[in-house]
């Protein structure tokens, strides 16, 4: 039987500290398929990994190899790496607002880079899934004009735009997680029917022992390496 | 004795070293900017819009400013060639007088400096901004080359918006330096004499002149303004720093290109 190849790959990934993180990773292996979704605890005193920026070919490994869709990162082209960033969903745990554009300039600038959607479909589908993360309708104006927790929220509908084969969501419940679990676990129940495999990372053991989030796989972060703990 | 000698030889090679390096690199980007911008592919709709705002800002917002400059410019060459001029008994030689200083030297020049100070400051500041606040980084990450996204509309639309201010401050400066004249009783010439003169004086070098003198140094003063802002690490303090020098080095290549420009076409 030929299995599919798993959308997101990491085999022996080690990377170096820089200033950017809190800890360098080491011997990092896990293989996220379709509708699969990885749950990962941090370590409280090391939140700050290039576990997000390695995942979307950000960060040149040291050692090892990062694969999506089968390719390593660092045999593809910049153009070819760009158009497969496009296919990434990700909501950032720092910032992540492009500041002269206003939050619906945001939302929408990925897709409107990378592909021909017109722009009434893609602010309409915004709006529907700004709704469904508590939000009364598309964030408009400066993102500096938004409270942190509705710019998280805009940023879990930015993340969920267009369908993405894989979304990375990086610590998305911090100071919102009663507003923000519920309509993230069912968006991402969705996504993942669809076939979109999903790494979260979280400090939140309030996320990791929620029973609705269903994760295939979960792990556990110390120091700079990665423990699988079982189901 | 030998020590010091052996010190500043140490030091000049250093420097020297230091600045072929940064012209290889300059040389790469602009390459590879000019490369990338023939493929249509990279004009998406989010790199067009980027490039009409800066188009918007470098050009059309610099209008009043290049016009009000252009006619004070105008007004102070024109007449004092007419005045002077006309004391030698040289009148006639008033068109290609103005063709050399306004045409050849001071458009293509005043307009570069306009567009540096007004746009490559604001250019270098806001990319150095959007560098340490991890801004660039959020665009990669969603698939936005940062040299297709930020710098390649950044620099050409400068380059456009040059042009065009170098064209703009040349009419000015000739039309309204004329008018000026005689509104205040300098000139003795009708606006057709004027005109012919001028057309006369302007020879296809000359045009070619123009052009080269306004896009290459604006080509040159984006992409610097540019790599100064994303050069820009991890602290805000080095925005100022790194703002300055890509003013001081756009204001240098502006000069450096002019001058080579007018040896090579007029030497």
């Amino acid at each position: 039987m030929h299995l599919p190849a798993p959308i997101l790959a990491f085999e022996d990934v080690a990377i170096e500290s820089n200033p950017q993180y809190e800890s360098a990773i080491w011997n990092i292996s896990f293989a996220l398929g379709p509708g699969e979704l990885l749950l990962v605890l941090l370590d409280r005193e090391h939140r700050l990994l290039p576990l997000a920026d390695a995942a979307a070919g950000l960060e040149r490994p040291l050692e090892g190899r990062v694969r999506f869709g089968g390719r390593d990162w660092q045999t593809l082209s910049a153009d070819d790496a760009a158009a497969e960033r496009g296919r990434i969903g990700r909501t950032f745990a720092e910032g992540g607002w492009v500041s002269n554009l206003d939050v619906e300039e945001n939302i929408i600038l990925a897709q409107r880079h990378h592909t021909q959607r017109s722009e009434t479909e893609l602010l309409d589908e915004a709006a529907t899934l700004a709704r469904q993360f508590g939000l009364p309708g598309l964030p408009v104006g400066n993102p500096s004009a938004y409270r942190r927790q509705d710019l998280q929220k805009a940023g879990c509908v930015r993340a969920c735009l267009g369908e993405p084969v894989l979304l990375i969501v990086e610590r998305p419940t911090e100071d919102v997680y009663a507003d923000l679990i519920a309509p993230l676990v069912n968006v991402l129940l969705a996504a993942r029917r669809r076939g979109t495999a999903v790494l979260w990372t979280t400090t939140d053991l309030s996320v990791w022992d929620d029973p609705g989030l269903r994760p295939t796989a979960r792990c556990r972060m110390f120091g700079s390496r990665l423990h699988m703990v079982p189901n | 004795m030998f020590l010091i000698a052996r010190t500043a030889c140490s030091r000049v090679g250093k420097v020297t070293w230091h600045r072929w390096h940064e012209l290889q690199r300059l040389a790469a980007i602009l390459g590879t900017l000019l490369w990338v911008s023939l493929w249509p592919r990279h004009w998406r709709r989010t790199v067009r819009q980027v490039f009409a705002r800066q188009l918007l800002f470098t050009g059309v917002e610099s209008v009043w400013f290049t016009v009000v400059l252009g006619l004070l410019v105008g007004m102070a060459v024109v007449m004092q060639a007419h005045v002077w001029l006309g004391k030698v008994g040289l009148s006639p030689m008033a068109g290609p007088l103005l063709v050399v200083v306004v045409a050849r030297e001071l458009g293509p020049v005043l307009a570069n400096i306009i567009v540096i100070v007004r746009s490559g400051s604001a250019m270098a500041t806001e990319l150095g901004l959007m560098k340490v606040r991890g801004e660039v980084r959020v665009l990669e990450a969603q698939g936005l080359d940062p040299l297709v996204y930020l710098v390649m509309p950044r620099a050409l639309a400068m380059v456009i918006a040059t042009f065009g201010l170098a064209i703009l401050f040349i009419a000015v400066a000739f039309l309204g330096g004329y008018f000026l004249g005689r509104f205040t009783g300098g000139f003795h010439v009708d606006t057709g004499t004027f005109l012919r003169s001028l057309f006369r004086a302007m020879q296809p070098v000359d045009l070619l002149n123009v052009v080269v003198k306004s896009v290459l140094p604006a080509l040159l003063s984006g992409v610097l303004c540019c790599t100064a802002g994303l050069d820009a690490q991890s602290r805000v303090t080095q925005i100022p720093a790194a703002t300055k020098a890509a003013l001081g080095q756009s204001l240098a290549a502006l000069f450096l290109v002019a001058a080579l420009v007018s040896l090579i076409t007029y030497a």
